[in-house]
C-alpha cells in the first residue's frame, strides 16, 4: 500500500512537472506565440477581453508577472479552460480535444496492449527456443520493422489494402454518413475503419517488445533459480514461464511504460496519414496552422495520458513483485 | 554473474580469471605483442579501446551485416554528387513518369529524378543520425556519469529531471518545439532532437556507473590521491565503452526515425531533399492515386534499412557488455 | 549395491569463440548407497563441472565428450529431457552453491514445494501441504516460511530452504556444490551440521563439492581430490589425512593448521608461541607466488605514529521507517603502536569492517574519537582525507574487484607513487618496479606490463599490497585479504605481509573471520561481537585460552582436518 501511494505522490509531482514544461515551452520561444496567435484570431472578427485573457495566461506576455500568469494558467488548466481555437473558430479547445482523445485512445490503448502482449509471448518462445527457426524469424523479422518508420508502414498499407485491393477504408474513423453512437452497427463500422491505423501500430511496435523480452529473459535463463528448477525435475514449460518468464516480465514491463511514449508519437503520424480523428490528426491541423493554444492544449494531454498509462503500469509492477510490497 | 561469484564459484577452466566479455585475444596481442617495450604508466588509451571493441562486434555475424549496410549509406552521402545521375531539385524532366533507363525509379509529380533524390536524401539522414546520436550521447555521458557519482539530493533532482524526460512523449514534444522554431531548417531539427533523445542513455549510463563505483578499484584510486575527475575520466569511463557506443547506436536510431517523422510533417525544411521530405511531397502530391508506389516505396525503405542496420551493429555491441547475449544455442 | 558408476567421464568446454578447454578428464569412481563422499579441488580443478555432469546439468558450453556415467544401472550422460526429468524424483538432485539466488524471488516458498510435487506427481494432493511441512522442518525452519517469499529470508535459511526442496524428490544421489561457500562463518557450520545429520537419518548418497579440505575432512568419510581435471586421490578421509599419496594432497594438508595449538606452522609461516616468523621456504605454488625477495629498503625516517581509537562508536540510521536505528560499532577503544600487528576478528556484522571504514576516515565515529598521532581523522575535510591517505592504506578482500581491468599493473602502482610521491618520468618508474620486487613479481618488468586478467589471484593480491605500499604508508588495513584466494596461496601472501611488517615497520590492523590467519601475522587481537569488544590481549594467549563463549564458537567454525579423528 505504501508503494501505491508513493507511485500516486510520484505522479503528481510529474504531473505537476509536465503542466509547469507546458507553461515555459512558449514563453521560452523567440518570438512572440501570444501576438501571432492573437492576429491569427483577429482575422476571424474582434477578439474579446476575455479570450485575450486566456491566450495570455496559456502563451505568455512579456511584460506581466510571471508569477500571477503561472497561477492563473495553473486555475484555467485545473478547470480544462485553453481557450479558443482559431483553426476550428469558435470551437472551445478543451471541446475540440475532449472530442479527438477517445478516438485515439481507445485505437491506441487497445492495439498497444495487444502488441505488448504478443510481443511478450514471442520474445519467451524465441528465448526459450534460442539459435532455432523459432528464435531467428521473429528476432530477425522484428528488428528490421521496428526499424520502420511509422508514417511509411502507414502509407504503405494504405496504398496496398486501401486503394489498390480496396479492402479497408482509407480515411476517417467511421463512414461518412454514420454519427457517432454506441450501437453495435456503428462500433462494427467504426472497428473495420480502425483496422489499418491499429496494423500498421501493431506491426511496427511489435518488434521492439519480441527483442525487449527475449533479452530480458536470456538472462533469467542463466539465473541461479531457473537451473536449480530444472535440476528439480519442473517440466519445461513450468520452467519456462513460471520461473524464467515470471521474472523476465518485470524489466519489460518498466520498459512498456518508458517506451509508451514512443508509441504514442508514432501513433500521431499513423493518424495523421489515415486522417483518423484522434489528438494526432488534431495536433498536426494545429501545427501547420500555427494554432498554438490548441497544440499546446493537445501536447498537455498527451503528456498526461501518457503519465497515467505509466502510473497503472507502476502499480501492476508493484503487484507483480512481490519485493515492492515490504 | 560478477566477477567476485566466479571467483567464488571457481570454475573457470583455466587457472588465471577469464577476462571480462571475452576481450581476451585484444589484450593478449595488445600487450604481449609490445613484450618488454612498454610506455611508462601507459593504460590502453580510449582508441584502443575502441579498436578492440569494433573487432569484438565486427565478429557477430549480423552486427557483420550492419556494418557493412551502414558503410554503404554512409558511401553514398559522401559520394552523392559523383553517385547520382543528376541534382536532387533539378525539377527539368517530364512529371511523374515510371521507371526508364533515364530515370531507373521514375520522376517525381514536380519532375526531378528519384533515384538522385534518394542518394542525396541519405546525406541528412546520416548526418542527423550521427550528429544528433553524437550530442545525445554526450549529455547522457556527462549528466549520467555525474549523476551516478554523485549522492545525496542533488543526484534525486537529477533522478526526478531524466524520469521526467523518459515519459514524456518525445515525438510531440519535438512537434511542438518545432512548431515554435518553424524555418530553422536541419540545425532546428537536430537541436530538437538532441534535446529530447539523450534520457534513455543517461539512465543507463547511470547505473553503470553506480555500479562500477561500488567496486574496490574506485575505492582503491581514491587511496591512491586521484582526483574525482581522473576517477570518472580515467577510472570509470573506459570501462563503459560498449554501453556509450549502444547508447550512440540507439540514439542515432531515433534521431534518424524522428528526423523523417517531422520532416514528413512538413516541419523541417520542406526545400530540402531527405528521404522524409520525399515522402511529404509524395503524400501532399497525392502519389497514392497516381499509383506511383516507388515513391512511397523506396524513401521508407531507406529510412528502415539504415535504422536496421544500427539496430544490428548494436545485436554486436549488446554481447560485449553482456556475455549472455552473445550467439549460441541456450538449450 | 553400487549407486553410481562413472567410467573414464570427460568434459569439455567449448566458449563461443575460444579454445576449448577440457576441465574434466577421464574420471572414474563408483559410490555404494548411502555413503558421503568429499569431491575437492581448487578454483578451476573441475570439480563444480563435475558435480554439475553428475546430476544431468551439464549444459552448453560444457559437454560430455566421452565416459559414461550409471546411476543404478541407467547411463545418465547421455540422457535427454523427457527421459532425464523423469530420472529425477528418487533419483538424483543437487544443491547449488548460490542458494540465495536458487530461489525464485516473485513465488513463495510454499509454491517452490507445490511446484515440484505438481511436476513428479508422487505426493498425493491432499497430502502436499503436510509433506512441505514436514521437509522444511527437517532443516529446522518453522512451517510459517511456505508462506514467505525468498527475499524475506536470511541467507542461511534460504540455503536450507533448497535443501529441503531438493529432500522433496526423495533422491537417492544429493550433490552438495559449495553449499556453505556463499554464507557467513558461524552459519556455514550450522547448516553444515544440518547437512551431515540429514544424510546419517535418511541414509541417501551424498558428494560435497567444496574448496575446503578441511571442511570435507571433517563432515565426510571418503575424499576425492581434483586438480586440473583430474582425480588425482580417491581415499578414506582418515587415510587421506595420515598418509597422503599424491604430492597434491600433501601440499593442500600443508596449509591446515590449529590455531589454538603451541606451534602454529604453514608453509613459509612459523608461529611458536607469540613468536612469529618468516620461515623463508616457499610455499609450494608456481615461482612468482613465493615469498617477497627481500629486495626492501629501509624506511625513511619519518615518525611513527599510533593509531588511538577512544570511546568509538558508529549508529546508523534507521533502513526504513519505523525500525530501530543500527548499532554497527559500540564503545570501542583501541591503540595500535606503531609496528604493531592488531587482529580484529568476528562474523560479519560483528562491527569490523566499519572500523576499518572509521580508521581510513570513509565515515565518521557517532561517538568517542579516532585519532592518528595528533590526527582527529573524524573531522577531516577533502585535503585532510587526501593527506591520510599517505599514511593509512587499505588491502581489499576481493583482488578481482580491487584492480581496474582495463589498466596495466604499472599504471595502477605508478598512481599513488606520483601523487603522493611527487616522482616523475624514469624516478617514478624505477621506483614501481622496486614495489614489484618488493611483493615478490619477478621478473618485475613483465609484470610491469601486464593487465590484472592475466594475473592469478594470488598475484593480484601481492599487486594490491604494492599499491598500498607505494606511498611508504604508517598504517596498512587489510580487510580479509586472504579469504577470496585458494587456501594454497593464502600462506605466501601471510608470509608477505609478515614480512612487509617486519623490515618497513608498518602497522597493521588485520580485520578476519579466519582465526588460522590471525594467529599467523598479529601478535595482538580484539575480537568483536555485534560491535562491542568481547575479548582481547596476546593473539596467541586469547586464541589457545579463549574465555568468551564467542571466540570459541569463531575457533571451532576454523576447519581443522584432524578434528574428525580425534
Amino acid at each position: 500500500m505504501r508503494y501505491v501511494l508513493r507511485k500516486i505522490g510520484l505522479l503528481l509531482l510529474t504531473l505537476w512537472a509536465a503542466v509547469t514544461l507546458n507553461f515555459f515551452l512558449p514563453r521560452m520561444m523567440p518570438g512572440s506565440p501570444t501576438d501571432a496567435a492573437i492576429a491569427k484570431l483577429a482575422q476571424n472578427g474582434p477578439v474579446s477581453p476575455a479570450t485575450r485573457a486566456a491566450i495570455e495566461a496559456q502563451l505568455g506576455v512579456p511584460t506581466g508577472n510571471i508569477w500571477d500568469q503561472y497561477v492563473t494558467y495553473l486555475g484555467n488548466v485545473l478547470t480544462l479552460d485553453f481557450g479558443v481555437s482559431y483553426t476550428f473558430f469558435p470551437q472551445s479547445v478543451s471541446d475540440l480535444v475532449l472530442t479527438a482523445l477517445p478516438w485515439t485512445l481507445v485505437m491506441v490503448g487497445v492495439v498497444t496492449i495487444v502488441a505488448f502482449v504478443l510481443g511478450t509471448l514471442l520474445g519467451v518462445l524465441a528465448a526459450w527456443k534460442r539459435g532455432t527457426f523459432l528464435d531467428s524469424l521473429p528476432t530477425l523479422t522484428g528488428t528490421f520493422t521496428s526499424a520502420f518508420p511509422y508514417f511509411w508502414t502507414a502509407l504503405l498499407l494504405l496504398f496496398f489494402l486501401g486503394y489498390v485491393l480496396q479492402w479497408f477504408p482509407t480515411s476517417g474513423a467511421y463512414s461518412a454518413r454514420a454519427t457517432p453512437n454506441l450501437s453495435a452497427a456503428f462500433i462494427a463500422d467504426a472497428a473495420y475503419h480502425a483496422v489499418l491505423p491499429a496494423v500498421t501500430i501493431l506491426i511496427t511496435s511489435l518488434g521492439g517488445w519480441i527483442l525487449g523480452m527475449r533479452n530480458t529473459m536470456i538472462n533469467t535463463l542463466g539465473d541461479d533459480y531457473v537451473t536449480f528448477a530444472e535440476a528439480n525435475g519442473l517440466k519445461p514449460r513450468a520452467v519456462a514461464l513460471k520461473y524464467a518468464a515470471r521474472n523476465a516480465i518485470l524489466p519489460n514491463l518498466t520498459g512498456f511504460g518508458l517506451a509508451l511514449g514512443g508509441v504514442v508519437g508514432g501513433s500521431l503520424l499513423v493518424e495523421r496519414v489515415f486522417n483518423y480523428p484522434g489528438v494526432g490528426y488534431l495536433l498536426y491541423n494545429a501545427v501547420t496552422n500555427q494554432d498554438f493554444p490548441l497544440m499546446q492544449a493537445l501536447f498537455l494531454m498527451i503528456t498526461v495520458s501518457v503519465l497515467v498509462a505509466n502510473f497503472i503500469v507502476d502499480v501492476l509492477y508493484g503487484y507483480l513483485d512481490p519485493r515492492t510490497r515490504r | 554473474m560478477t566477477e567476485k561469484e566466479a571467483t567464488a564459484q571457481g570454475e573457470a577452466p583455466e587457472p588465471t580469471q577469464p577476462p571480462p566479455s571475452g576481450r581476451k585475444n585484444a589484450y593478449n596481442t595488445t600487450v604481449d605483442g609490445g613484450g618488454g617495450l612498454v610506455r611508462v604508466g601507459a593504460p590502453p588509451s580510449p582508441l584502443t579501446v575502441l579498436g578492440r571493441a569494433a573487432g569484438t562486434i565486427w565478429s557477430v555475424p549480423k552486427a557483420r551485416v550492419g556494418l557493412i549496410l551502414l558503410a554503404v549509406f554512409v558511401l553514398a552521402a559522401v559520394f552523392a554528387p559523383l553517385l547520382a545521375p543528376y541534382a536532387p531539385t533539378d525539377n527539368s524532366f517530364a512529371r511523374a513518369e515510371g521507371g526508364s533507363p533515364a530515370h531507373p525509379l521514375g520522376t517525381t509529380t514536380a519532375g526531378e529524378d528519384v533515384l538522385s533524390q534518394l542518394i542525396y536524401g541519405s546525406r541528412v539522414s546520416v548526418l542527423v543520425g550521427m550528429v544528433a546520436g553524437f550530442g545525445a550521447t554526450l549529455i547522457a555521458v556527462l549528466l549520467g556519469m555525474s549523476w551516478g557519482y554523485t549522492r545525496g539530493f542533488a543526484a534525486d533532482v537529477i533522478n526526478f529531471f531524466v524520469n521526467l524526460f523518459l515519459v514524456i512523449p518525445g515525438l510531440p514534444l519535438m512537434i511542438v518545439l518545432a512548431a515554435y522554431l518553424q524555418g530553422g531548417g536541419l540545425a532546428m531539427i537536430i537541436f530538437v532532437v538532441v534535446i529530447t533523445g539523450w534520457a534513455w542513455g543517461a539512465r543507463v549510463l547511470r547505473s553503470q556507473t553506480q555500479s562500477l563505483r561500488s567496486r574496490d578499484f574506485i575505492t582503491a584510486a581514491q587511496f591512491s590521491g586521484e582526483s574525482s575527475f581522473r576517477i570518472v575520466f580515467r577510472e570509470i569511463l573506459p570501462n563503459m565503452t560498449s554501453l556509450i557506443t549502444g547508447s550512440f547506436f540507439g540514439a542515432a536510431t531515433a534521431a534518424i526515425l524522428a528526423e523523417s517523422g517531422l520532416s514528413f510533417l512538413g516541419l523541417g525544411d520542406t526545400a530540402m531533399v531527405s528521404w522524409g521530405s520525399m515522402l511529404f511531397w509524395a503524400q501532399n502530391s497525392n502519389a497514392i492515386l497516381t499509383g506511383q508506389w516507388v515513391l512511397l516505396f523506396a524513401p521508407g525503405l531507406c529510412i528502415a534499412l539504415l535504422a536496421t542496420s544500427l539496430t544490428l551493429i548494436n545485436f554486436g555491441v549488446d554481447g560485449l557488455s553482456n556475455p549472455r547475449l552473445r550467439e549460441g544455442k541456450g538449450r | 549395491m553400487t549407486l553410481l558408476d562413472v567410467q573414464d567421464l570427460s568434459i569439455v568446454y567449448e566458449p563461443h569463440g575460444a579454445e576449448p578447454v577440457t576441465a574434466v578428464r577421464g574420471a572414474t569412481f563408483r559410490l555404494e548407497q548411502g555413503e558421503f563422499v568429499g569431491l575437492v579441488g581448487e578454483s578451476g580443478s573441475g570439480k563444480s563441472t563435475l558435480g554439475f555432469a553428475l546430476t544431468g546439468l551439464a549444459r552448453a558450453p560444457a559437454r560430455i565428450s566421452s565416459g559414461r556415467i550409471a546411476f543404478d544401472g541407467t547411463d545418465i550422460a547421455h540422457l535427454d529431457g523427457e527421459d532425464l526429468r523423469r530420472q529425477r524424483r528418487g533419483g538424483f538432485a543437487m544443491v547449488l552453491q548460490s542458494g540465495m539466488n536458487a530461489l525464485n524471488p516473485v513465488r513463495t516458498i510454499g509454491n517452490h514445494f507445490a511446484d515440484i510435487f505438481a511436476a513428479h506427481e508422487h505426493v498425493p494432493r491432499g497430502r502436499r501441504r503436510d509433506r512441505a511441512v514436514e521437509l522444511v522442518e527437517k532443516v529446522k525452519l518453522p512451517a510459517s516460511v511456505l508462506d514467505r517469499y525468498p527475499g524475506e529470508l536470511s541467507g542461511g535459511m534460504r540455503q536450507r530452504v533448497a535443501i529441503a526442496l531438493a529432500m522433496s524428490l526423495d533422491p537417492r544421489l544429493l550433490v552438495f556444490d559449495e553449499p556453505t561457500t556463499a554464507l557467513d562463518v558461524l552459519v556455514q557450520r550450522a547448516v553444515m551440521e544440518t547437512i551431515i545429520e540429514l544424510q546419517r537419518e535418511e541414509n541417501f548418497t551424498a558428494i560435497l563439492v567444496s574448496h575446503d579440505l578441511g571442511v570435507v575432512l571433517e563432515s565426510t568419510a571418503r575424499v576425492l581430490v581434483m586438480h586440473e581435471g583430474v582425480i588425482v586421490e580417491d581415499g578414506p578421509a582418515a587415510r587421506i589425512l595420515q598418509d597422503p599419496q599424491d604430492d597434491y594432497t600433501k601440499m593442500l594438508l600443508s596449509h591446515y593448521a590449529d590455531p589454538r595449538a603451541e606451534v602454529v606452522e604453514l608453509p613459509g609461516l612459523r608461529v611458536a608461541g607469540s613468536q612469529i616468523s618468516t620461515t623463508g621456504e616457499g610455499p609450494a605454488g608456481p615461482g612468482t607466488d613465493a615469498a617477497p625477495s627481500g629486495g626492501a629498503k629501509a624506511r625513511t625516517g619519518r615518525t611513527r605514529e599510533a593509531v588511538v581509537l577512544e570511546g568509538v562508536g558508529k549508529v546508523y540510521p534507521p533502513p526504513r521507517r519505523g525500525e530501530d536505528p543500527v548499532v554497527a560499532v559500540d564503545d570501542v577503544s583501541f591503540t595500535i603502536e606503531p609496528g604493531d600487528a592488531l587482529a580484529l576478528v568476528g562474523a560479519s556484522g560483528s562491527g569490523k569492517s566499519t572500523i576499518a571504514k572509521l580508521i581510513t576516515g570513509v565515515e565518521r565515529p557517532t561517538a568517542g574519537t579516532v585519532r592518528l598521532g595528533e590526527t582527529d581523522v573524524g573531522s577531516l575535510r577533502r585535503a585532510g582525507l587526501r593527506r591520510l591517505r599517505r599514511d593509512v592504506q587499505m588491502v581489499f578482500q576481493d583482488p578481482y574487484s580491487a584492480l581496474n581491468p582495463l589498466h596495466s599493473v604499472e599504471y595502477t602502482l605508478m598512481r599513488p607513487v606520483v601523487n603522493f610521491g611527487g616522482l616523475r618520468g624514469l624516478e617514478a618508474r624505477r621506483r614501481v618496479l622496486d614495489l614489484l620486487d618488493i611483493v615478490g613479481l619477478t621478473p618485475v618488468e613483465q609484470f610491469a606490463a601486464k593487465l590484472p586478467h592475466q594475473l592469478s589471484g594470488g598475484q593480484r593480491q601481492r599487486v594490491v599490497i604494492a599499491r598500498a605500499l607505494a606511498c611508504d604508508p604508517q598504517v596498512i588495513i587489510a580487510d580479509e585479504p586472504v579469504s577470496m584466494l585458494d587456501v594454497s596461496l593464502r600462506a605466501g601472501v601471510l608470509a608477505l605481509i609478515e614480512g612487509l611488517r617486519e623490515q618497513w615497520g608498518v602497522s597493521l590492523l588485520f580485520i578476519t573471520h579466519d582465526l588460522l590467519s590471525a594467529r599467523l601475522v598479529t601478535d595482538k587481537i580484539l575480537v568483536l561481537n555485534r560491535g562491542r569488544v568481547v575479548e582481547r590481549g596476546e593473539t596467541a594467549q586469547v586464541l589457545r585460552f579463549p574465555e568468551d563463549a564467542y571466540t570459541v564458537e569463531l575457533l571451532d567454525a576454523v576447519p581443522q582436518p584432524g578434528r574428525a579423528a580425534d
